[in-house]
């Protein structure tokens, strides 16, 4: 079997590893625009989520292969991702919005893991915990009550995580991603007042999402009386946000589902995150390459920076490496000083 | 509903519409000579021009009961390179998946259209440019839009023929929606449901308007739509150069009663012809086709 690199030459499909730095990795070194940062396809202008886990997967190659070689890549990435961080703290998607939105959370978990910036980290923090979503305030309750289509979904709104952009309700992922930044950096947390109560809310939101029988999907588990059904990617940033928690019954059926699905999954984007989440909760998983470059020789991963960036990741991940990128997943020490009261292994209700 | 902008045209100023209803049993069926034979009465222009087909691919679907059916737009793809398009492209930015790719390959597009990289778009991926509404339904006043929807000559709304439990139907117009990137809007685009659901789908399609539509109705869905509704065999192809006339000509078919439904009853104002008498019916009538569609409690005063 042979697969196509960016370039259109064909070379011979090899072990896993193989293909992370025969493919994947030429793909992003190449990708990569002049002034440092990758957009969603070569030839597509920066935006900062492609570049955020560009930066992460080439961090990661390099510390699994000891390779250096493109440590220049990185710098000029990282340069372009912290310039791209708004006055107030955030980022925004793409450079030309000057409001900034839930990829704040993956320019701090990338920053993060490299040590970089933890100043413009620490702002990047602050301000996701003074980002709140739109819905679940007392007025809008009130005004929920009114509205003939509040009663379609069924999901406790005073329960607030995190929301995509500005001026809307909180979604599963987003949640996830601000969760992992947070825990990612416990000192910087714990030093910003309240920030020990938007994670516990946004835990709370998160199980209180769940599709029943277990899973994610972007967060309406229940609509007009019919259970909701489980993505797998929601699910692989649900668990890795809720990590802390593995021995509860809802982390251990969402584990499940996922690991029931895996076998299914017909995209790479999917298929990394999977991959990645099951490893760090310590399943023992077959090596994904094969399956990656499968995909890969069919249709290029639609040119998709972020699905190669990923790939990398898991066709890498152990559960060290997990850890790197996310943090350790022990139990939050502000989680357990917020709620002294409450097991390690079970947020607050 | 107000518009600020006086830019789009009242019905009155509006020459008819055209609206083909045409039979196609099942998926098996030759959908590219009905559809190729279709297009040519209408003599769009599109010789050498970039028509870009945006479907509605919103799910995993693997029984083709969701999105619509890669048979029907393969079949338009092929019709308008034989009506001498340069370049016929597919493009889509589902809502509520991230993995794009995952979504294509359950549906087994590519099997359908050969292999995908040069011909689809993942509109939540592609370059954007800010570009101010031309109207003001909604509280959106601009929208970043991807650069492959603004750079295309043509554009052409497919999609799938369904109920939907907050907007009442999902037809050409709503379909629309897809064409805002997640990247900008996030997974589900829930901004534009903020800004007010069918006040947005207005501002859409005023600022870009499909320059046709081709409705998948061989197998609709009705009921809890637009994912989780139940299979409705219509066995018809609905396209038109008018996404208002198709779509009211869609709800009608439906058993529905078009200016009831919020969106496309201000959608008639401005952006195309809701009313019978403005509307020049091809192929099939409306009566030998209808077939009621079941609808949530909340749309109960949609029927007919």
């Amino acid at each position: 079997m042979s697969v196509a690199c960016p370039n259109g030459e064909l070379v011979p499909a090899s072990n896993s590893s193989g293909f992370a730095g025969r493919v994947c990795r030429p793909f992003l070194l190449n990708s990569q625009n002049s002034d440092g940062g990758w957009g969603f396809h070569p030839d597509c202008d920066n935006a900062v989520e492609p570049t955020c886990w560009a930066l992460a997967a080439l961090s990661s190659y390099a510390n699994t292969n000891r390779d250096s070689s493109h440590e220049e890549s990185v710098r000029r990435g990282l340069k372009w991702l912290c310039d791209a961080q708004l006055a107030d703290g955030s980022w925004p998607a793409v450079p030309a919005q000057r409001v900034g939105c839930w990829i704040t959370s993956a320019a701090c978990l990338t920053l993060d893991a490299g040590g970089y910036a933890p100043h413009q980290v620490a702002r990047g923090l602050q301000w996701l915990c003074d980002f709140w979503p739109a819905e679940g305030t007392a007025w809008w309750r009130l005004a929920s009550k009114f509205r003939r289509k509040s009663s379609l979904v069924r999901q406790d709104a005073s329960l607030r995580g995190w929301s995509w952009t500005q001026g809307a309700a909180s979604w599963v992922e987003p949640t996830s991603a601000a969760l992992l930044a947070l825990n990612r950096s416990p000192a910087q947390s714990r030093r910003i007042a309240g920030a020990a109560r938007r994670q516990s809310l946004g835990e709370r939101m998160l199980y209180d999402r769940m599709c029943p029988g277990g899973g994610w999907n972007s967060g309406n588990p229940h609509v007009y009386g019919v259970a909701g059904v489980p993505r797998i990617g929601p699910t692989a940033w649900a668990l890795l946000a809720l990590r802390q928690y593995r021995a509860r019954s809802e982390n251990q059926m969402s584990l499940q589902w996922l690991q029931d699905s895996y076998g299914h999954i017909r995209g790479p984007l999917s298929l990394s995150l999977a991959h990645t989440c099951l490893t760090a909760y310590g399943k023992v998983m077959l090596p994904v390459g094969p399956a990656l470059e499968a995909m890969y020789s069919t249709n290029q991963f639609l040119g998709s920076v972020a699905s190669v960036a990923w790939a990398i990741m898991a066709v890498q991940t152990t559960p060290q490496s997990v850890a790197i990128l996310f943090g350790p997943s022990g139990p939050s020490p502000m989680i357990q000083a917020a709620n002294s009261d409450a097991s390690a292994d079970r947020p607050p209700r | 509903m107000s518009f600020a902008v006086a830019d789009l045209r009242p019905p009155f100023e509006r020459p008819p519409s055209r609206v083909a209803i045409r039979p196609a049993v099942n998926y098996q069926a030759d959908l590219a000579n009905v559809l190729f034979e279709t297009l040519r009465e209408f003599a769009l222009p599109v010789r050498g021009k970039t028509v870009l087909l945006k479907p509605n691919f919103v799910e995993h679907d693997p029984e083709f009961v969701i999105n619509t059916h890669p048979a029907v737009v393969a079949a338009a793809r092929e019709s308008f390179l034989r009506l001498g398009a340069k370049t016929v492209l597919v493009a889509e930015g589902p809502a509520n998946e991230r993995d794009t790719e995952a979504i294509l390959e359950s549906i087994r597009l590519r099997e359908f259209l050969g292999p995908l990289g040069r011909i689809f778009v993942d509109l939540n991926a592609d370059g954007v440019e800010l570009v101010p509404t031309r109207t003001r339904a909604s509280k959106l006043k601009e929208l970043y839009l991807p650069r492959s929807i603004l750079l295309a000559d043509f554009v052409v709304s497919m999609p799938k023929m369904k109920t939907h439990h907050w907007a009442g139907v999902t037809l050409s117009l709503k379909n629309m929606f897809g064409i805002v990137p997640g990247s900008c809007y996030g997974w589900p685009k829930n901004a534009l449901h903020w800004a007010g659901l069918t006040r947005s789908i207005l501002d859409i399609n005023s600022t870009v308007r499909p320059d046709f539509a081709i409705v998948d109705g061989i197998v609709g869905m009705e009921g809890n739509g637009p994912i989780q509704g139940i299979p409705k065999p219509c066995g018809v192809l609905v396209l038109g150069d008018d996404p208002v006339a198709v779509d009211g000509t869609c709800a009608r078919i439906m058993g529905l009663v078009p200016e009831r439904i919020d969106y496309l009853s201000h959608a008639g104002l401005l952006l195309g012809h809701l009313q019978p008498a403005k509307i020049l019916q091809l192929g099939e009538t409306i009566e030998t086709v209808r077939i009621p569609f079941a609808v949530t409690e909340t749309f109960r005063d949609l029927q007919a």
